[in-house]
């Protein structure tokens, strides 16, 4: 705790001090908002080149010097010198202030998640259901806004969306019970240091997958793109977004796509551990890289799914096997076979 | 009750958002707009569960109500065809004095509960960091009254969902 400045010459070594604070830098420069900026910015490049070199697509694959990496400041330049077009009779409150609203849901569960032994914001004893807590409300979120943009694309994109994230949290809330039952806690510091001998998706295997495959569904990414389908259905729920209101859309859409990422890497990759010739953060980074990968990979690769498939999927397969792998968890941990990892 | 304990501040900012956001849900002509008060009213509530130091309430309470419950009165306000409120028989007036008479009766009810069990209530609110697994026992055991309130006022709503979904049909 640093003591308020008293005298003018105090100022300056009290704005160093705090500047120089612990708590200050994890909540400004890492984790929290600049690195999280950066991230988004790397990431939106980093999804174009990849998608570029698995669809050989000229363009993206050779645009600029650098490879590239002026790119996303480029369009996020030219995104907000464009106009901003607030549909007739569009809800005009709502229309602004929902992707406002987007992005501050997109970035608070970072609050909570661990970029290391000491590198996390709050650490918090509900930290797992705080993160579901803030990501269950992205779904009425997005359909408040499809319905402020009074129009019909929208709104049909926007009702999608809300079934599907709202079908899929179901199997993604119950594949992290056996994750839970294993760390014996809903903290999220306390769940990756019980990691440590052996990560979780060893044990909870099956868990790993239905969370994936159900944090696809949730990102509305390929195969499970239904309710955007970016190329025939022009971006489903908004659709009606332009210059800066569609910039703040897309961060806080890669914003949950990088909360994703670090949520499996935090729940089942082991979190920061990794061989200690790198730094805690570098080795959580490069396996949220990693599981980036593995979700941005499928754009490239396959075909969307049809409707009744996408329900079919969620219910009778990713609920019955998040279902059985509690099951098999509970078998696991009653008969001491994971003893030898300290679980 | 003792009157010269200094008003909490977290306190009265909570209440006033709940009860504002309660009131904005029951009285906007919008139905979204309505939607949307009923969740900050609910994230209110999930305000007052954290300074109870219960953050797990708290954070079921979002997920729950404001993550499900909301989105399903969402859904049926988009799925039902939007008409012109149809008026029904009873005046502005009339309403009015139907609310004062329900309001009436309740604080009498409350007040009437509170003056008969209010001396057996425990004054030293529990110990924090209760387990989960002693959340049951702790509520039936030392507070059944608030949980007696608590029912009542859920099979008010639930009677008067009754009396709005019966109307002329």
């Amino acid at each position: 705790m640093v003591n308020l400045p008293t005298t003018p010459a105090d100022i300056l070594p009290f704005i160093i001090a705090v500047v120089t604070s612990h708590t200050f830098i994890t909540i400004v420069i890492f984790p929290g908002l600049i690195h999280l900026i950066v991230v988004v910015m790397f990431l939106t490049w980093y999804e174009r080149k990849l998608l570029a070199r698995i669809q050989l697509r000229i363009g993206p694959l050779y645009a600029g010097g650098l490879g590239g990496i002026l790119q996303p400041i480029a369009d996020g330049m030219k995104l907000i010198f464009k106009e901003v077009m607030i549909p007739y009779k569009a809800d005009k409150p709502l229309f602004l202030g929902i992707p406002l609203a987007l992005v501050f849901l997109g970035a608070l569960p970072f609050a909570v998640i661990p970029f290391g032994q000491h590198w996390v914001i709050a650490n918090l004893d509900v930290g797992l259901v705080f993160v579901f807590a803030v990501a269950s409300l992205f779904p009425s979120m997005i359909l408040i806004f499809a319905w402020a943009s009074n129009s019909k694309y929208p709104f049909l994109g926007g009702l999608r969306s809300l079934f599907q994230q709202v079908a899929y949290e179901i199997p993604m809330w119950i594949s992290t019970l056996s994750v839970v039952m294993l760390a014996g806690s809903l903290n999220l510091v306390q769940i990756v240091n019980a990691q440590q001998k052996m990560w979780f998706i060893g044990p909870a295997f099956l868990s790993f997958v239905v969370f994936f495959i159900a944090s696809m569904a949730e990102l509305e990414r390929l195969p499970f793109d239904l309710p955007s389908a970016e190329p025939e259905l022009v971006a489903g729920w908004f659709t009606e977004s332009s210059g800066a209101i569609f910039m703040v859309i897309f961060l806080a859409l890669y914003m949950k796509l990088y909360l994703m990422s670090s949520l499996i890497t935090v729940l089942f990759l082991g979190g920061w551990w990794g061989p200690a010739f790198l730094p805690q953060p570098v080795w959580f980074l490069l396996k949220a890289l990693v599981v980036a990968t593995l979700i941005i990979i499928p754009r490239g690769v396959y075909a969307r799914l049809r409707v009744d498939l996408l329900i079919k999927v969620g219910w009778t397969r990713l609920l019955v096997i998040a279902l059985a792998n509690v099951f098999i968890t509970v078998a696991l941990l009653s008969t001491g076979v994971l003893s030898a990892w300290g679980l | 009750m003792d009157l010269s304990i200094p008003p909490d501040i977290t306190f009265v900012v909570l209440t006033t958002i709940t009860l504002l956001a309660a009131i904005m849900a029951l009285q906007s002509k919008e139905l979204i707009y309505g939607a949307i008060s009923l969740a900050v009213s609910f994230i209110g509530i999930a305000g007052f569960f954290v300074s109870l130091d219960a953050p797990y309430l708290a954070m079921l309470q979002i997920a729950v109500y404001v993550g499900a419950v909301v989105v399903l009165i969402l859904f049926t306000i988009m799925l039902v065809r939007r008409d012109e409120p149809d008026k029904d028989e009873m005046g502005e007036s009339s309403e009015g004095a139907a609310g004062l008479w329900i309001a009436g009766l309740l604080a009498v009810s409350i007040a009437g509960i509170a003056a008969l069990a209010g001396p057996s209530l425990p004054t030293t609110p529990a110990t924090g960091n209760l387990p989960i697994s002693q959340l049951g026992p702790v509520l039936a055991e030392t507070y059944p009254v608030p949980l007696i309130i608590l029912a009542l006022l859920l099979s008010g709503a639930l009677l008067g969902a009754l009396v709005l979904a019966k109307v002329d049909r």
